[in-house]
Protein backbone atom coordinates (compact mmCIF):
# COMPACT_ATOMS: atom_id res chain seq x y z
CA UNK A 1 0.00 0.00 0.00
CA UNK A 2 1.36 3.37 -0.87
CA UNK A 3 1.12 6.37 1.43
CA UNK A 4 -0.90 9.06 -0.20
CA UNK A 5 0.60 12.72 -0.84
CA UNK A 6 0.61 13.73 2.85
CA UNK A 7 1.18 17.45 4.12
CA UNK A 8 4.80 18.12 5.29
CA UNK A 9 3.75 17.75 8.96
CA UNK A 10 2.20 14.63 8.25
CA UNK A 11 5.56 13.27 6.85
CA UNK A 12 7.36 12.09 9.64
CA UNK A 13 4.84 9.76 10.65
CA UNK A 14 4.77 8.01 6.67
CA UNK A 15 5.69 4.28 6.59
CA UNK A 16 8.94 5.20 4.82
CA UNK A 17 10.04 7.41 7.34
CA UNK A 18 8.74 6.20 10.56
CA UNK A 19 11.94 4.65 11.47
CA UNK A 20 13.26 7.84 11.97
CA UNK A 21 10.64 7.62 14.64
CA UNK A 22 12.52 5.44 16.83
CA UNK A 23 13.67 6.27 20.37
CA UNK A 24 15.79 4.38 22.89
CA UNK A 25 13.42 1.12 24.26
CA UNK A 26 14.85 2.02 27.74
CA UNK A 27 12.46 4.96 27.33
CA UNK A 28 9.56 2.59 28.72
CA UNK A 29 11.90 1.26 31.82
CA UNK A 30 13.58 4.71 32.87
CA UNK A 31 15.55 5.08 36.26
CA UNK A 32 17.77 7.54 37.23
CA UNK A 33 20.61 5.30 36.53
CA UNK A 34 19.69 5.14 32.92
CA UNK A 35 18.47 8.68 32.89
CA UNK A 36 21.57 10.44 34.43
CA UNK A 37 24.14 7.66 35.96
CA UNK A 38 27.44 8.38 35.65
CA UNK A 39 26.47 11.86 33.83
CA UNK A 40 28.48 14.96 34.58
CA UNK A 41 26.54 17.46 31.96
CA UNK A 42 29.81 17.25 29.29
CA UNK A 43 29.19 18.44 26.28
CA UNK A 44 26.07 20.47 27.05
CA UNK A 45 26.13 24.15 26.83
CA UNK A 46 23.66 25.68 29.29
CA UNK A 47 23.14 29.70 28.76
CA UNK A 48 22.33 31.53 32.32
CA UNK A 49 19.92 34.78 31.05
CA UNK A 50 20.39 37.00 34.25
CA UNK A 51 22.40 39.14 36.12
CA UNK A 52 26.00 37.64 34.79
CA UNK A 53 27.97 35.05 35.75
CA UNK A 54 31.03 36.03 38.16
CA UNK A 55 33.93 34.00 36.37
CA UNK A 56 36.25 33.46 39.21
CA UNK A 57 33.28 32.32 41.95
CA UNK A 58 34.51 29.09 43.55
CA UNK A 59 30.59 27.79 42.75
CA UNK A 60 31.27 27.98 38.92
CA UNK A 61 33.92 25.65 39.11
CA UNK A 62 35.83 27.65 35.77
CA UNK A 63 32.74 26.15 33.90
CA UNK A 64 32.40 29.62 32.40
CA UNK A 65 32.90 29.77 28.30
CA UNK A 66 31.69 33.44 27.50
CA UNK A 67 29.80 36.27 28.75
CA UNK A 68 28.08 38.86 26.66
CA UNK A 69 25.80 41.25 27.60
CA UNK A 70 22.33 43.29 25.33
CA UNK A 71 22.72 46.76 25.55
CA UNK A 72 19.36 48.25 24.19
CA UNK A 73 19.60 51.55 22.80
CA UNK A 74 16.17 53.55 21.35
CA UNK A 75 14.19 49.98 21.29
CA UNK A 76 17.97 48.75 19.50
CA UNK A 77 19.03 45.37 21.19
CA UNK A 78 22.31 44.16 20.71
CA UNK A 79 24.73 41.63 21.92
CA UNK A 80 27.98 42.49 23.06
CA UNK A 81 31.00 40.91 24.76
CA UNK A 82 30.83 41.55 28.60
CA UNK A 83 33.03 41.45 31.64
CA UNK A 84 32.33 38.34 33.21
CA UNK A 85 30.99 40.52 36.90
CA UNK A 86 27.15 39.61 38.71
CA UNK A 87 25.42 42.38 39.00
CA UNK A 88 23.87 41.41 41.93
CA UNK A 89 24.81 37.91 42.48
CA UNK A 90 21.85 35.98 41.21
CA UNK A 91 23.27 34.90 37.89
CA UNK A 92 25.93 33.55 39.85
CA UNK A 93 23.49 31.70 42.44
CA UNK A 94 22.01 29.81 39.52
CA UNK A 95 25.41 29.02 37.47
CA UNK A 96 26.36 27.54 40.67
CA UNK A 97 23.37 25.38 41.46
CA UNK A 98 23.68 24.20 37.63
CA UNK A 99 27.27 23.68 37.96
CA UNK A 100 26.60 21.43 41.36
CA UNK A 101 24.54 18.88 39.44
CA UNK A 102 26.22 19.03 36.45
CA UNK A 103 30.26 19.93 37.11
CA UNK A 104 31.26 19.75 33.24
CA UNK A 105 28.57 21.45 31.51
CA UNK A 106 29.51 24.33 29.62
CA UNK A 107 28.14 28.10 30.84
CA UNK A 108 26.92 30.89 29.02
CA UNK A 109 26.69 33.89 30.66
CA UNK A 110 24.00 36.31 28.88
CA UNK A 111 23.49 39.49 30.98
CA UNK A 112 20.22 40.88 30.17
CA UNK A 113 19.60 42.53 33.50
CA UNK A 114 21.88 46.26 34.03
CA UNK A 115 21.16 49.89 35.63
CA UNK A 116 19.23 50.60 32.23
CA UNK A 117 15.96 49.42 33.12
CA UNK A 118 13.86 50.74 30.22
CA UNK A 119 13.42 48.03 27.37
CA UNK A 120 14.75 45.07 30.02
CA UNK A 121 11.73 43.32 28.40
CA UNK A 122 13.72 43.90 24.65
CA UNK A 123 17.33 42.94 26.38
CA UNK A 124 15.65 39.58 27.81
CA UNK A 125 14.30 38.73 23.87
CA UNK A 126 17.40 39.62 22.40
CA UNK A 127 19.37 37.60 24.81
CA UNK A 128 17.23 34.67 24.25
CA UNK A 129 17.55 34.77 20.44
CA UNK A 130 21.14 35.41 21.02
CA UNK A 131 21.24 32.07 22.96
CA UNK A 132 19.63 30.05 20.70
CA UNK A 133 21.72 31.16 17.92
CA UNK A 134 24.40 29.63 19.68
CA UNK A 135 23.31 26.13 20.08
CA UNK A 136 22.81 25.97 23.83
CA UNK A 137 20.94 23.11 24.70
CA UNK A 138 19.54 24.55 27.65
CA UNK A 139 18.67 27.56 29.19
CA UNK A 140 17.91 29.06 32.60
CA UNK A 141 15.72 31.33 33.05
CA UNK A 142 14.85 32.65 36.75
CA UNK A 143 13.05 35.80 35.48
CA UNK A 144 10.08 36.91 33.46
CA UNK A 145 8.60 39.69 31.60
CA UNK A 146 5.45 40.96 32.23
CA UNK A 147 5.64 43.66 28.92
CA UNK A 148 1.89 42.68 26.92
CA UNK A 149 4.00 44.01 23.89
CA UNK A 150 6.56 41.79 23.77
CA UNK A 151 4.00 38.36 24.28
CA UNK A 152 4.08 37.50 20.61
CA UNK A 153 7.90 37.58 20.31
CA UNK A 154 8.26 35.72 22.81
CA UNK A 155 6.14 33.00 21.57
CA UNK A 156 7.83 33.39 18.59
CA UNK A 157 11.63 32.73 20.09
CA UNK A 158 10.38 29.91 22.63
CA UNK A 159 8.59 27.94 19.72
CA UNK A 160 11.90 28.31 17.69
CA UNK A 161 13.63 27.03 20.52
CA UNK A 162 11.47 24.50 20.80
CA UNK A 163 12.46 23.43 17.10
CA UNK A 164 16.21 23.48 17.97
CA UNK A 165 16.11 21.09 21.29
CA UNK A 166 16.68 23.63 23.11
CA UNK A 167 15.49 23.02 26.61
CA UNK A 168 14.28 26.35 28.63
CA UNK A 169 13.76 25.96 32.22
CA UNK A 170 12.05 28.90 33.65
CA UNK A 171 10.90 30.03 37.39
CA UNK A 172 7.35 30.53 37.46
CA UNK A 173 6.67 33.79 39.35
CA UNK A 174 4.23 34.20 42.05
CA UNK A 175 3.09 37.74 41.57
CA UNK A 176 -0.30 37.42 39.96
CA UNK A 177 -0.81 38.35 36.07
CA UNK A 178 0.34 37.37 32.93
CA UNK A 179 4.10 36.18 32.98
CA UNK A 180 6.27 34.51 30.41
CA UNK A 181 7.93 32.75 28.74
CA UNK A 182 7.10 30.57 31.94
CA UNK A 183 3.43 30.03 32.05
CA UNK A 184 3.99 28.86 28.24
CA UNK A 185 3.81 25.05 27.50
CA UNK A 186 7.08 24.19 25.60
CA UNK A 187 9.33 25.24 28.74
CA UNK A 188 10.05 24.07 31.71
CA UNK A 189 8.44 25.63 34.15
CA UNK A 190 9.46 25.17 37.66
CA UNK A 191 8.81 26.19 41.54
CA UNK A 192 9.93 25.74 44.87
CA UNK A 193 9.20 23.07 47.33
CA UNK A 194 11.28 22.91 50.60
CA UNK A 195 12.74 19.46 50.65
CA UNK A 196 16.91 20.07 51.27
CA UNK A 197 18.15 18.20 48.41
CA UNK A 198 18.97 19.44 45.12
CA UNK A 199 17.66 16.06 43.42
CA UNK A 200 14.32 15.92 45.02
CA UNK A 201 11.83 17.08 42.21
CA UNK A 202 8.13 16.59 41.61
CA UNK A 203 6.43 16.54 38.34
CA UNK A 204 3.27 17.63 38.55
CA UNK A 205 0.60 16.66 35.60
CA UNK A 206 -1.43 20.21 36.09
CA UNK A 207 -0.04 23.12 34.54
CA UNK A 208 1.39 25.76 34.19
CA UNK A 209 4.07 24.94 36.82
CA UNK A 210 5.25 21.32 36.07
CA UNK A 211 7.87 20.78 38.16
CA UNK A 212 8.77 21.65 41.90
CA UNK A 213 12.31 21.49 42.76
CA UNK A 214 14.24 22.47 46.06
CA UNK A 215 14.14 26.18 46.19
CA UNK A 216 14.04 26.80 50.22
CA UNK A 217 16.86 28.17 52.30
CA UNK A 218 19.57 27.10 49.43
CA UNK A 219 23.02 27.27 50.07
CA UNK A 220 24.16 29.91 46.80
CA UNK A 221 27.37 31.82 45.64
CA UNK A 222 26.45 35.72 45.84
CA UNK A 223 28.49 38.21 44.45
CA UNK A 224 31.96 39.28 45.06
CA UNK A 225 33.16 35.32 46.35
CA UNK A 226 30.08 35.70 48.32
CA UNK A 227 27.88 32.94 49.41
CA UNK A 228 24.12 33.50 51.26
CA UNK A 229 21.46 30.86 51.59
CA UNK A 230 18.30 32.24 49.60
CA UNK A 231 14.72 31.07 49.02
CA UNK A 232 12.57 31.64 45.29
CA UNK A 233 11.43 30.09 42.98
CA UNK A 234 14.56 31.28 41.29
CA UNK A 235 16.76 28.93 43.17
CA UNK A 236 14.00 26.25 42.15
CA UNK A 237 14.28 26.25 38.38
CA UNK A 238 18.51 25.93 37.99
CA UNK A 239 18.04 22.25 40.46
CA UNK A 240 16.04 21.24 37.22
CA UNK A 241 18.26 22.82 34.53
CA UNK A 242 20.90 20.84 36.17
CA UNK A 243 19.25 17.66 35.69
CA UNK A 244 18.08 18.02 32.33
CA UNK A 245 22.05 18.98 31.52
CA UNK A 246 22.95 15.85 32.68
CA UNK A 247 20.37 13.61 31.25
CA UNK A 248 21.20 15.53 28.01
CA UNK A 249 24.84 14.54 28.35
CA UNK A 250 24.01 11.05 28.55
CA UNK A 251 21.31 11.41 25.47
CA UNK A 252 22.63 13.98 23.59
CA UNK A 253 20.03 15.00 20.88
CA UNK A 254 16.67 14.24 23.34
CA UNK A 255 13.89 16.84 22.54
CA UNK A 256 12.57 19.10 25.11
CA UNK A 257 9.73 16.93 25.38
CA UNK A 258 11.64 13.70 25.69
CA UNK A 259 13.48 15.44 28.24
CA UNK A 260 9.99 16.04 30.16
CA UNK A 261 9.41 12.46 29.65
CA UNK A 262 12.24 11.38 31.09
CA UNK A 263 12.24 13.43 33.81
CA UNK A 264 8.45 12.51 34.83
CA UNK A 265 9.26 9.09 34.76
CA UNK A 266 12.11 9.25 37.13
CA UNK A 267 10.29 12.09 39.26
CA UNK A 268 10.73 12.01 42.98
CA UNK A 269 8.05 9.53 44.37
CA UNK A 270 5.14 11.38 45.66
CA UNK A 271 3.90 9.06 48.18
CA UNK A 272 7.12 7.83 49.90
CA UNK A 273 9.39 11.41 49.42
CA UNK A 274 9.16 13.15 53.14
CA UNK A 275 10.73 16.02 54.20
CA UNK B 1 1.55 85.49 16.41
CA UNK B 2 0.44 82.68 18.38
CA UNK B 3 -2.38 80.69 17.14
CA UNK B 4 -5.02 81.61 19.69
CA UNK B 5 -7.00 78.15 19.73
CA UNK B 6 -3.45 76.69 20.97
CA UNK B 7 -2.85 79.50 23.24
CA UNK B 8 -6.16 79.08 24.86
CA UNK B 9 -5.58 74.85 24.81
CA UNK B 10 -2.52 75.61 26.47
CA UNK B 11 -3.83 77.83 28.94
CA UNK B 12 -6.60 75.23 29.43
CA UNK B 13 -4.12 72.47 30.26
CA UNK B 14 -2.42 75.26 32.55
CA UNK B 15 -5.01 75.37 34.81
CA UNK B 16 -5.57 71.52 34.54
CA UNK B 17 -2.11 70.73 35.37
CA UNK B 18 -2.38 73.50 38.82
CA UNK B 19 -5.56 72.06 39.83
CA UNK B 20 -3.77 68.04 39.67
CA UNK B 21 -1.32 69.33 41.47
CA UNK B 22 -3.05 70.93 44.53
CA UNK B 23 -5.30 67.85 44.80
CA UNK B 24 -2.13 65.65 44.58
CA UNK B 25 -0.81 67.89 47.33
CA UNK B 26 -3.95 67.29 49.31
CA UNK B 27 -3.67 63.69 48.74
CA UNK B 28 -0.08 63.60 49.51
CA UNK B 29 -0.54 61.86 53.66
CA UNK B 30 -3.68 59.71 52.02
CA UNK B 31 -1.14 57.14 50.03
CA UNK B 32 1.73 57.54 53.12
CA UNK B 33 -1.18 56.14 55.59
CA UNK B 34 -2.13 53.86 53.08
CA UNK B 35 1.50 52.73 52.57
CA UNK B 36 2.49 52.72 56.50
CA UNK B 37 -0.82 50.25 57.17
CA UNK B 38 0.61 47.85 55.04
CA UNK B 39 4.20 47.93 56.67
CA UNK B 40 2.60 48.01 60.33
CA UNK B 41 0.87 44.85 59.46
CA UNK B 42 3.48 43.08 57.97
CA UNK B 43 5.45 43.91 61.14
CA UNK B 44 2.62 42.72 63.14
CA UNK B 45 2.23 39.28 61.49
CA UNK B 46 5.44 38.57 60.66
CA UNK B 47 6.43 39.42 63.69
CA UNK B 48 9.98 41.00 62.14
CA UNK B 49 12.35 43.56 63.40
CA UNK B 50 11.20 45.89 60.60
CA UNK B 51 9.41 46.05 57.05
CA UNK B 52 9.58 48.85 54.88
CA UNK B 53 8.03 50.35 51.39
CA UNK B 54 10.62 51.13 48.41
CA UNK B 55 8.91 53.08 45.76
CA UNK B 56 10.81 53.41 42.51
CA UNK B 57 11.06 57.28 41.43
CA UNK B 58 13.48 58.99 38.01
CA UNK B 59 15.68 61.28 37.47
CA UNK B 60 18.25 59.94 38.17
CA UNK B 61 16.23 56.47 39.01
CA UNK B 62 16.36 54.83 42.22
CA UNK B 63 14.31 53.68 44.68
CA UNK B 64 13.20 55.40 48.09
CA UNK B 65 12.29 54.04 51.02
CA UNK B 66 9.09 56.09 52.12
CA UNK B 67 7.70 54.04 54.52
CA UNK B 68 8.80 51.68 57.76
CA UNK B 69 7.76 49.53 60.79
CA UNK B 70 8.76 47.70 62.95
CA UNK B 71 11.75 48.35 65.87
CA UNK B 72 14.41 48.52 63.22
CA UNK B 73 12.85 50.20 60.49
CA UNK B 74 12.88 54.22 61.32
CA UNK B 75 16.53 54.29 59.81
CA UNK B 76 15.65 53.36 55.95
CA UNK B 77 13.19 56.19 55.88
CA UNK B 78 14.23 58.37 53.58
CA UNK B 79 17.21 55.94 52.25
CA UNK B 80 17.27 55.57 47.64
CA UNK B 81 19.34 52.67 46.69
CA UNK B 82 20.03 52.41 42.80
CA UNK B 83 18.09 49.58 41.21
CA UNK B 84 20.62 47.85 39.96
CA UNK B 85 21.50 47.26 43.11
CA UNK B 86 21.00 44.95 46.23
CA UNK B 87 18.23 42.69 46.97
CA UNK B 88 15.31 45.55 46.95
CA UNK B 89 17.57 46.19 42.88
CA UNK B 90 17.12 42.95 42.44
CA UNK B 91 13.34 42.26 43.18
CA UNK B 92 12.29 45.46 41.42
CA UNK B 93 14.27 44.74 38.19
CA UNK B 94 13.15 41.29 37.83
CA UNK B 95 9.97 41.52 39.40
CA UNK B 96 10.96 38.02 41.09
CA UNK B 97 10.49 37.83 45.13
CA UNK B 98 13.47 36.60 46.86
CA UNK B 99 14.51 35.95 50.41
CA UNK B 100 17.95 35.37 51.58
CA UNK B 101 18.99 34.49 55.02
CA UNK B 102 22.16 34.31 57.07
CA UNK B 103 23.23 37.22 55.13
CA UNK B 104 26.02 38.10 57.53
CA UNK B 105 27.70 35.25 56.13
CA UNK B 106 28.74 37.49 53.14
CA UNK B 107 30.67 40.50 54.64
CA UNK B 108 30.32 42.44 51.41
CA UNK B 109 26.31 41.51 50.96
CA UNK B 110 24.88 44.95 50.75
CA UNK B 111 26.58 46.23 53.83
CA UNK B 112 27.11 49.84 52.89
CA UNK B 113 23.02 50.07 52.06
CA UNK B 114 21.89 48.39 55.44
CA UNK B 115 24.45 50.24 57.54
CA UNK B 116 23.23 53.47 56.74
CA UNK B 117 19.94 52.00 57.87
CA UNK B 118 21.63 52.05 61.32
CA UNK B 119 20.61 48.61 61.22
CA UNK B 120 22.25 44.72 59.81
CA UNK B 121 19.72 42.64 59.44
CA UNK B 122 20.36 38.25 59.26
CA UNK B 123 17.74 37.57 56.80
CA UNK B 124 15.48 39.71 54.58
CA UNK B 125 12.47 38.62 52.29
CA UNK B 126 11.16 41.18 49.26
CA UNK B 127 8.23 40.89 46.68
CA UNK B 128 7.75 43.65 44.03
CA UNK B 129 5.19 45.61 44.12
CA UNK B 130 3.45 45.71 40.41
CA UNK B 131 0.55 47.98 39.16
CA UNK B 132 -0.55 46.89 35.27
CA UNK B 133 1.95 44.47 34.71
CA UNK B 134 5.15 47.30 35.85
CA UNK B 135 6.99 47.15 38.86
CA UNK B 136 6.58 49.87 40.66
CA UNK B 137 8.24 49.11 44.24
CA UNK B 138 9.33 46.46 46.28
CA UNK B 139 7.78 45.23 49.89
CA UNK B 140 10.48 43.87 51.86
CA UNK B 141 10.50 42.36 55.82
CA UNK B 142 13.76 41.93 57.62
CA UNK B 143 14.35 39.29 60.10
CA UNK B 144 11.78 37.29 61.60
CA UNK B 145 11.63 36.97 65.50
CA UNK B 146 10.51 33.36 65.58
CA UNK B 147 12.51 31.98 62.45
CA UNK B 148 16.14 32.48 61.06
CA UNK B 149 14.64 32.16 57.20
CA UNK B 150 11.16 32.67 55.98
CA UNK B 151 8.89 30.17 54.09
CA UNK B 152 7.31 29.28 51.42
CA UNK B 153 3.87 30.38 53.12
CA UNK B 154 6.02 33.81 54.37
CA UNK B 155 7.18 34.69 50.79
CA UNK B 156 3.14 33.82 49.72
CA UNK B 157 1.76 35.71 52.54
CA UNK B 158 3.84 38.56 51.62
CA UNK B 159 2.91 38.34 48.33
CA UNK B 160 -0.34 39.39 49.12
CA UNK B 161 0.23 42.31 50.98
CA UNK B 162 2.22 43.29 48.18
CA UNK B 163 -0.72 43.49 46.10
CA UNK B 164 -2.75 45.30 48.91
CA UNK B 165 0.44 48.07 48.41
CA UNK B 166 0.43 47.97 44.99
CA UNK B 167 -3.76 48.40 44.57
CA UNK B 168 -3.37 51.31 47.36
CA UNK B 169 -0.65 52.91 45.15
CA UNK B 170 -2.86 52.73 42.36
CA UNK B 171 -5.52 54.57 43.97
CA UNK B 172 -3.83 57.13 45.66
CA UNK B 173 -1.67 57.73 42.59
CA UNK B 174 -4.44 59.22 40.22
CA UNK B 175 -3.47 62.58 40.23
CA UNK B 176 0.19 61.93 41.87
CA UNK B 177 2.03 62.56 38.53
CA UNK B 178 0.76 65.30 36.42
CA UNK B 179 3.92 65.40 34.25
CA UNK B 180 3.90 61.77 33.02
CA UNK B 181 -0.32 61.81 32.80
CA UNK B 182 0.21 64.79 30.07
CA UNK B 183 3.26 63.42 27.99
CA UNK B 184 0.99 59.85 28.02
CA UNK B 185 -2.02 61.44 27.07
CA UNK B 186 -0.25 64.20 24.50
CA UNK B 187 2.11 61.33 22.83
CA UNK B 188 -0.65 59.09 22.36
CA UNK B 189 -3.10 61.96 20.69
CA UNK B 190 -0.22 63.21 18.75
CA UNK B 191 0.87 59.34 17.47
CA UNK B 192 3.51 59.77 14.66
CA UNK B 193 2.74 63.42 13.79
CA UNK B 194 4.98 64.81 16.41
CA UNK B 195 8.22 63.55 18.15
CA UNK B 196 9.62 62.65 21.78
CA UNK B 197 10.87 66.05 21.44
CA UNK B 198 7.87 68.26 20.53
CA UNK B 199 5.70 66.19 23.05
CA UNK B 200 8.23 67.23 25.43
CA UNK B 201 8.08 70.95 24.70
CA UNK B 202 4.01 71.36 25.33
CA UNK B 203 4.61 69.30 28.38
CA UNK B 204 7.22 71.60 30.13
CA UNK B 205 5.25 74.36 28.86
CA UNK B 206 2.21 73.35 30.86
CA UNK B 207 3.94 71.89 33.51
CA UNK B 208 6.76 74.59 34.04
CA UNK B 209 5.05 76.26 36.89
CA UNK B 210 4.39 73.76 38.72
CA UNK B 211 6.23 72.28 41.81
CA UNK B 212 9.15 74.86 40.56
CA UNK B 213 9.97 76.51 44.59
CA UNK B 214 8.13 74.11 47.23
CA UNK B 215 8.60 77.21 49.91
CA UNK B 216 6.49 79.41 48.10
CA UNK B 217 3.65 80.90 49.69
CA UNK B 218 0.55 79.13 47.72
CA UNK B 219 1.88 76.10 48.42
CA UNK B 220 1.93 76.74 52.18
CA UNK B 221 -1.13 77.97 51.96
CA UNK B 222 -2.48 74.76 49.99
CA UNK B 223 -0.76 72.47 52.79
CA UNK B 224 -2.37 74.82 55.61
CA UNK B 225 -5.73 74.16 53.68
CA UNK B 226 -4.89 70.21 53.37
CA UNK B 227 -4.32 70.23 57.05
CA UNK B 228 -7.73 71.38 58.06
CA UNK B 229 -9.78 68.19 57.04
CA UNK B 230 -10.46 67.06 60.76
CA UNK B 231 -11.73 70.41 61.53
CA UNK B 232 -15.56 70.69 62.88
CA UNK B 233 -18.08 72.70 60.90
CA UNK B 234 -18.08 75.01 63.19
CA UNK B 235 -14.24 76.06 62.71
CA UNK B 236 -14.37 75.31 59.22
CA UNK B 237 -17.00 78.43 58.88
CA UNK B 238 -14.71 80.43 60.84
CA UNK B 239 -11.65 80.01 58.23
CA UNK B 240 -14.22 80.03 55.45
CA UNK B 241 -14.92 83.71 56.57
CA UNK B 242 -11.86 84.84 57.27
CA UNK B 243 -10.70 83.78 54.09
CA UNK B 244 -13.53 85.59 52.37
CA UNK B 245 -12.15 88.86 53.82
CA UNK B 246 -8.77 87.84 52.68
CA UNK B 247 -10.35 87.20 49.21
CA UNK B 248 -12.42 90.39 48.80
CA UNK B 249 -9.21 92.12 49.58
CA UNK B 250 -7.42 90.56 46.88
CA UNK B 251 -9.78 90.89 44.56
CA UNK B 252 -9.03 94.83 45.09
CA UNK B 253 -5.39 94.57 45.07
CA UNK B 254 -3.19 93.59 41.91
CA UNK B 255 -3.00 89.57 41.36
CA UNK B 256 -0.41 87.90 42.97
CA UNK B 257 -0.56 84.08 42.33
Amino acid sequence: MTDPILPAWSEPFALASRDKLLRPAAMQKMDREWAWGGATGSGVKVAILDSGVEAGHPVVGGRLVQSVAVQVIDDEATVVPDDPIDMYGHATACAGIVVGLAPEVEIYSVRVLGADLRGKGAAFLAGLEWAVEQGVQAMNLSLSSKSERLFPFFHEIVDQAYFRNVALVCAVNNVPGLSFPSTFSSVFSVAAHSIPDPEAFFYNPSPPVEWGAWGVDVPIGWKDGGTTVATGNSFAAPHICGLVARILSKHPGLTPFEVKTVLAAVASDPATTRG
Amino acid sequence: MADPGLTAALQALRQAARRSSVARRFDADAEQALLQTIVDATVALFEAEASSIALFERDPDRLEFRVAAGAQGAGAIGLSVPPSKGIVGFVFSTGQPLALSDVLSDPRFDRATAERTGYVPRSIAAVPLIDRDQPVGVLQVLDKHTSPTFSLRDMELLAVFARQAAAALRAARVTRDTHELFRSVLARLAGDDASEAEVEAVVSAVTSQLDTDEEIPFWQLVDRVAQLRDLSDRELRLVTDILEVVAAHAGRGPRSV
